[in-house]
Formats: structure tokens, C-alpha cells, sequence
């Protein structure tokens, strides 16, 4: 008998948010002063109820935790993406950094930066929406290019990302030489990093996941028969050219707040959902919870790295995720082709 | 009006192209509609146009009388049902998720698929014989059983309306027949079923109705004896056919002879067969692909000769079934010897009914060639058709023991030589 979806999805999902928990405390406690999990529970608590602070409670809450926070939001909106995308290209190697959807968030963001003034609030607003914007218009482009010849194929796409990608970087390039002043910051940042983590970060992304990760999770059946493929899904039921609508959009927005506030992290959106796949399947109901927790817990566990390998210098978190996943896509291809 | 599905004077195609123009149809419960016609004359189009992959651009398509327009797409799920050419199955769902995926229309945004669903999805799986397979990964398993779970899938959304599109094409003869009678089965219990078929017997066989689509336009609708016919099937498909019952199912059966591009002899040269009872088919097939301009001599209708003479399109004279050669057949054939280069008499018996055919050979007597001795095997007429072959023998004719000496024979008297002039 099958065992109930819903059952499954409540163990899958514990153990998975028992595992974050974990890589969370291990990340808040290394660091350059390490703290053990009892000092990291005590100082969090201390924060909640609004009691007084011990000494070094200001590393943990205001410095570490905001940091881990924001890599595993980061890392659960890349994952649901790359979910996202797979589906609606039934494609297992589609990825927002593939398909040119990061870069396109990034110059957005650039662009923002460079309009608005230091004003922080405005900061807030129009990072992320330029970002979405960039996404978007990326994202538009790409399948348009990539439909050119008629059908939609995955070579096509995959190269159109790549392709668009170049450019997108170029024109980056091209707009931080004109704004010189903010050249290093920007670079640091376009590179991939969380070094800039704090509390109004946090703010900013949460509901950014928590309606992108709504929305699509409302429509975990839909996603299922878009597998299938678009005639399939049309047949059954599906509003295919507003369902894809709905998850461009989506998709933009999970990738927008990455962007923004990560600048460009590849491959956690690829990766993701691909472990999680092979462990659990490719029902939604279960891969998109899934594969957001297990974003986030990569994500953190790569921030990690990423600060602590070689402290007291600090590398980009994106490099860190391109040296695992740029062989991971390696395998992926190699394997996709041995099938044949 | 009591259609569930029906197309008035729709015009159906994609963006910027028009495949079908003016297509009426009506599919009643309790039907099997057929469509045939050659690969790309827009059969899948047609049924495409009722799931909003083509699109309508004139006239109607409606379902109970309700236009399509009018209805969402889950609505539209809840009536219609549809089993591709092509299943794609490239993620791993099991064979049970797969079928209940078939329940998404009648599911609400937060409801799953409960006892009741899985107990549907089950049943329908029992039926298509794919139930063993429920918890089998999707993407390990055959053409032929995806395309059985594409139909328990369909069944699975409870549609009143099913589409076929050519949904046997990946499967094995016994699947095949069991499908399509479950297909039966379900028509008979009140479904509405539009078909496309890629097998004419099939089509004939489980079809209450047929329409052909040709050359952007389906023709008119009608019982499969009534649209399978040899001018059709020689328009349509290009080949000539021998259309028959099949003696087993008493449907249509079409037995496609040659296609018009087959005939490549060079041969020329008239050549008069004198068969009956399939003695002559091989022959006058042979013959006519190597171009010669073939007649064949007075046949009952229904013989198999007969049949391949018409579906070859030879010169020849029909007589009704079980008729003599009477004065005016014997006539015609022998205006047919007299002009013939050569005349093969095939190892035929004779007996009152077709001594006519000999009789007629009389002017052509030099230019005959006789398949076999003619001995008592073959004597049915009381002497008679012993004493006109040796006749025929005495002022020329020859005898050769098997078909390709008289082909050789054929040669020789087309090829100049014996022809007397003025003929």
C-alpha cells in the first residue's frame, strides 16, 4: 500500500528541519571566537524575552545569527527556484544561474544601487525590485531566444543562458566602471557573499520566500503534471500559459531576493532539488518543502566554509558553491548523456 | 441535440496555419467515431482542437451543446479525456500516482486525492490490465504499458467524451484488441469516443462511424463499408486495395495490393489472363508491375481474382457471383483475345459456368499459352472444355509447365516475332 503523502512529507520535513537546526548551531558557533550550542540557545533566548545581554551575546545575535539566518534564506530561495524551473522546463538541468536569471538580478540590483542614494529605506525597495526586474526580463528573453527555431529544446535554452549571461556580466562590468566609488563593494558582492548580513537583510527576504514558496506550494499538483509535459498538463486540467506565467514570476521573485542581497551563488538551486529527487522522488507535494530546507542547510554549511577554511580571510560563498557544483553539473551531464 | 461532442464548421490549425477548414461532426453517446487519412492531414489536429492545444479560428467546436470557449480548462478535464500517440514519463512516479494524476480536475486547490480516488485510480487500472504495475517507477516501464496507464489516466478524470489518438500505436496485438474492446465496452456503457486510427481493419472493426481526413477537409461521416471504398482508398492513400469482409469478424477489411508508384516495368504489349479462384492474383499482379497493359477474362464477383483485377484497375469483365459466361461475356472476351498479344490461361478447372472464356480464345489460338496439361482434375464440363483445348492445341496454342515459363512465353510473343499485323 502506498504510504499517505502526507505522512511522508511530516517525516521527510522533520528530519530535514532537525538537520538545519543543527548546521545552523554548528555555523553560529565557529567562527573567529567559537561559542558552544548551550551559549548560542542562551543568548537567543536572552534576545526573545528582551533580557539583559551577557558579554558576547552581541557576536551571536547581532553578527552570526543574522549571517546563518540569511544563508539559509538565501539557500531556500535559490533551491525552490531551481525546483521552479525544472518543472516548468521538465528539465533537470535548469537552474536560475544557468538559464541567465542571476546575472540578469544582478545587473538590475547594480543599476538600483547606482541610481538610489545611501538612503538605506529606499535601498530596501529598489535593490530587490530592480533585481526582479532584471530577473524577469532575463527570464523572458531567454525562452524567446531559445524558442526561435519553433520548439523550446534544452540545448537551445541552456545556451541562451549561458549566452545571455555573458552579456548580462558585461553590461554589470560596464555600469560599476562608470560608478567607480562603489566598485570594490559591488564586485565582493557580485561574486557572492553574505558579508554584508544583518537584520534588515533578513527582513527583507523572508516574505519574499515566504510568498514564493506559497504560491508554488498551493500548486504542487500542477507542478507534478507539468513533468508530464505541457500538452499533458493541458489535457488534465491545467491553465498551462497562466501556470507558466505564474511561475516565471515566482521564480523571479525567489531569485530577486537571493540576488539582492547574495549578489550571484550558482549551482544550489541545480543541486538541490537533484539530491532531494534522488532520495524522495519527483512528487512536489514533498521536493519543493524539501528541497527548500535542504537549500538552506547547504547554503549555510557552504557560508561556513566559506568563512571559516581560510580565516581570517574570508572567500565569496559563490566560489565555494562553483567548486562543488560546477563537477556536480559535470556528472549530470555525463550521466544525461551515458543514458542515451 | 444530443451530441456530446460535435464540431460545427470548425476551422481548426496553429497560430498562423489552417489544417482542417469546415469540419462538421457530431459524436453521440454510446458512439465510436473513427477518423482515418494519411500521416499530417491533420487528424490529431482535429481532436487537439477540444483540449486548446490548436486553436479554433472559424465555426464551432462544442461539448453538450456548450462551446468550448465557455468552459475552463479543469472544467473541459472533467468531460473530456484524452490518450496521446506519445506518452513521456521521464520522472519517476509510480504507476498509481501517474493514473491519479487524472483526478486533478475534480480535486479542489487543498484537497488530496483520498481512499475514494485511489480506489477509482485501481479499478480503472484492473480494467487496462495495468494494476500489476501500480507501484512500478513510471519511467522504467514500456511504451505499451505507459500508453495502457495513459488510458487508465484518462478514464481516471471519469470523462464522458474520450479521445483516441492513434492510442494502440505502441502496443502488441493482444493489448491492442483488449484496449479497443475495453474502448467498446465503455462506448457501449455511454461514452462518447472520437478515434484516429492509423489501421484501416481497426478502424473498421470498433467504429461505428468513420470520417476521412484528406487535404485539409474531413469528408462526410458514415458507416465504415459505406466510407472504405476502393476509389477512396486509391484518392486518399494512393494504393490500390482490395476492400473484403474479414470471414472472422464480418468487419470491412482493406488489403492494400500496390502502390500506384510500384509499377516500374517497362514492358509492353496487351496480355489476356483467363483465371478464377485466385489461380490468376499472383499472375496478374506480376504482370501488371511489369508494365504490360493486362485484361483478365470473364470472373464472378467475389472471387479473389476478381478482386485483385478491380483493385488493380485492369480492363476485365465482371460477371455477378456465382453468374455464367453467358453470349455477351463470352463476346468480350473474345474482342479481348483478338486484340491481346498474348493470352495465358491459368491451371483454372472448367465446368459449364466459365466454358465461355475457352470458347473465346478461338481467334487468339496462336498466341495462347496454357499453365499445366489440362487433364480430368480440371475437366467439370462433361468433355466439352477437353475437346475446345485441344482445338486450341491443334491451331498453335502452347503449354508450359509453371507461371514463370509463361511469363518467358509472354515475353517472346510481345517482343515481335508471332504478332500478326492489323490487330
Amino acid at each position: 500500500m502506498p504510504v499517505p503523502v502526507r505522512a511522508r512529507r511530516a517525516t521527510v520535513i522533520a528530519v530535514l528541519l532537525a538537520g538545519l537546526a543543527l548546521a545552523m548551531l554548528v555555523a553560529i558557533g565557529f567562527g573567529a571566537v567559537s561559542v558552544g550550542p548551550g551559549d548560542i540557545t542562551r543568548a537567543i533566548v536572552r534576545a526573545i524575552t528582551g533580557e539583559a545581554r551577557a558579554a558576547g551575546d552581541a557576536v551571536i545575535v547581532d553578527i552570526r545569527l543574522p549571517r546563518v539566518l540569511l544563508a539559509a534564506l538565501v539557500g531556500a530561495c535559490l533551491a525552490s527556484a531551481g525546483v521552479l524551473y525544472q518543472a516548468l522546463f521538465r528539465n533537470p538541468l535548469a537552474d536560475p544561474y544557468i538559464l541567465g536569471m542571476s546575472a540578469g538580478a544582478g545587473l538590475g540590483a547594480v543599476i538600483a544601487l547606482t541610481l538610489t542614494t545611501s538612503a538605506t529605506a529606499l535601498r530596501f525597495g529598489v535593490v530587490p525590485a530592480g533585481a526582479f526586474l532584471g530577473a524577469v526580463l532575463t527570464i523572458v528573453v531567454v525562452v524567446r531566444l531559445a524558442s526561435l527555431r519553433g520548439t523550446l529544446d534544452v540545448t537551445s535554452l541552456l545556451l541562451a543562458g549561458v549566452a545571455l549571461s555573458y552579456v548580462l556580466a558585461a553590461l554589470t562590468s560596464f555600469v560599476m566602471v562608470f560608478f567607480r566609488e562603489s566598485m570594490t563593494s559591488v564586485v565582493f558582492w557580485m561574486m557572492g557573499g553574505l558579508t554584508a548580513a544583518s537584520w534588515p537583510y533578513v527582513a527583507m527576504v523572508t516574505p519574499m520566500l515566504a510568498l514564493g514558496l506559497a504560491v508554488p506550494m498551493l500548486a504542487t499538483r500542477e507542478l507534478n503534471l507539468m513533468l508530464l509535459g505541457e500538452e499533458r498538463a493541458g489535457e488534465l486540467g491545467v491553465d498551462v500559459e497562466r501556470f507558466k506565467r505564474l511561475l516565471l514570476g515566482v521564480g523571479a521573485l525567489l531569485v530577486a531576493a537571493a540576488v539582492a542581497v547574495s549578489g550571484l551563488i550558482g549551482f544550489i538551486g541545480l543541486m538541490t532539488p537533484h539530491i532531494v529527487r534522488l532520495v524522495i522522488g519527483p512528487d512536489h507535494r514533498v521536493l519543493l518543502p524539501a528541497s527548500a530546507i535542504g537549500g538552506a542547510i547547504l547554503m549555510v554549511l557552504a557560508d561556513l566554509a566559506a568563512r571559516t577554511v581560510l580565516a581570517p580571510v574570508e572567500i565569496p560563498v559563490g566560489i565555494v558553491t562553483a567548486l562543488f557544483g560546477g563537477p556536480f553539473f559535470i556528472w549530470l551531464l555525463v550521466r544525461r548523456n551515458g543514458h542515451r | 441535440m444530443s451530441a456530446r461532442l460535435a464540431y460545427e464548421g470548425a476551422t481548426v490549425g496553429y497560430p498562423g496555419v489552417t489544417v482542417v477548414r469546415d469540419a462538421a461532426l457530431a459524436v453521440a453517446p454510446g458512439e465510436v467515431v473513427g477518423l482515418i487519412g494519411p500521416n499530417g492531414a491533420g487528424k490529431s489536429t482535429l481532436l487537439r482542437a477540444v483540449t486548446g492545444t490548436a486553436c479554433i479560428s472559424g465555426g464551432l467546436v462544442t461539448l453538450g451543446g456548450q462551446s468550448l470557449a465557455e468552459l475552463g480548462p479543469r472544467e473541459r478535464a472533467r468531460i473530456v479525456g484524452v490518450v496521446p500517440q506519445n506518452v513521456s514519463a521521464a520522472f519517476s512516479f509510480s504507476a498509481r500516482e501517474f493514473v491519479l494524476m487524472g483526478r486533478h480536475p475534480h480535486l479542489g486547490r487543498l484537497q488530496q486525492a483520498d481512499g475514494g480516488d485511489i480506489a477509482l485510480a485501481e479499478e480503472v487500472m484492473a480494467r487496462t490490465d495495468t494494476l500489476r504495475l501500480a507501484d512500478e517507477p513510471v519511467d522504467t516501464l514500456s511504451g505499451g504499458d505507459l500508453q495502457r496507464l495513459a488510458l487508465a489516466q484518462a478514464l481516471a478524470q471519469q470523462p464522458s467524451v474520450l479521445l483516441l489518438d492513434e492510442a494502440t500505436s505502441h502496443l502488441d496485438l493482444n493489448h491492442r484488441l483488449q484496449v479497443l474492446d475495453l474502448v467498446r465496452d465503455l462506448a457501449d456503457g455511454g461514452l462518447a469516443v472520437l478515434a484516429v486510427f492509423h489501421d484501416l481493419d481497426l478502424a473498421a472493426r470498433f467504429s461505428d462511424r468513420l470520417g476521412v481526413v484528406d487535404a485539409g477537409a474531413l469528408g462526410p461521416i458514415g458507416p465504415p463499408p459505406e466510407v472504405l471504398t476502393v476509389p477512396m482508398l486509391a484518392r486518399v492513400f494512393g494504393v490500390r486495395a482490395v476492400v473484403g469482409t474479414d470471414a472472422v469478424t464480418g468487419a470491412v477489411a482493406v488489403t492494400p495490393v500496390l502502390r500506384d508508384e510500384a509499377v516500374t516495368g517497362d514492358r509492353t504489349g496487351r496480355v489476356l489472363v483467363v483465371g478464377g479462384s485466385g489461380t490468376a492474383a499472383p499472375l496478374l499482379r506480376r504482370l501488371h508491375l511489369a508494365g504490360y497493359d493486362v485484361a483478365a477474362a470473364a470472373l464472378n464477383r467475389g472471387d479473389v481474382d476478381q478482386a485483385v483485377a478491380e483493385a488493380l484497375g485492369l480492363e476485365r469483365v465482371d460477371l455477378p457471383a456465382f453468374g455464367e459466361v453467358d453470349a455477351a461475356a463470352e463476346a468480350a472476351v473474345g474482342r479481348m483475345a483478338a486484340q491481346a498479344d498474348a493470352v495465358i490461361v491459368a491451371a483454372v478447372p472448367f465446368g459449364r459456368a466459365n466454358l465461355g472464356n475457352l470458347r473465346a480464345l478461338e481467334p487468339a489460338a496462336s498466341r495462347t499459352v496454357f499453365i499445366g496439361e489440362f487433364g480430368p482434375d480440371r475437366e467439370f464440363s462433361g468433355g466439352e472444355a477437353t475437346r475446345l483445348v485441344a482445338a486450341l492445341d491443334a491451331a498453335g496454342a502452347a503449354t508450359v509447365g509453371d507461371a514463370d515459363s509463361a511469363v518467358a512465353e509472354v515475353e517472346r510473343l510481345t517482343s515481335g516475332g508471332s504478332r500478326p499485323s492489323g490487330r
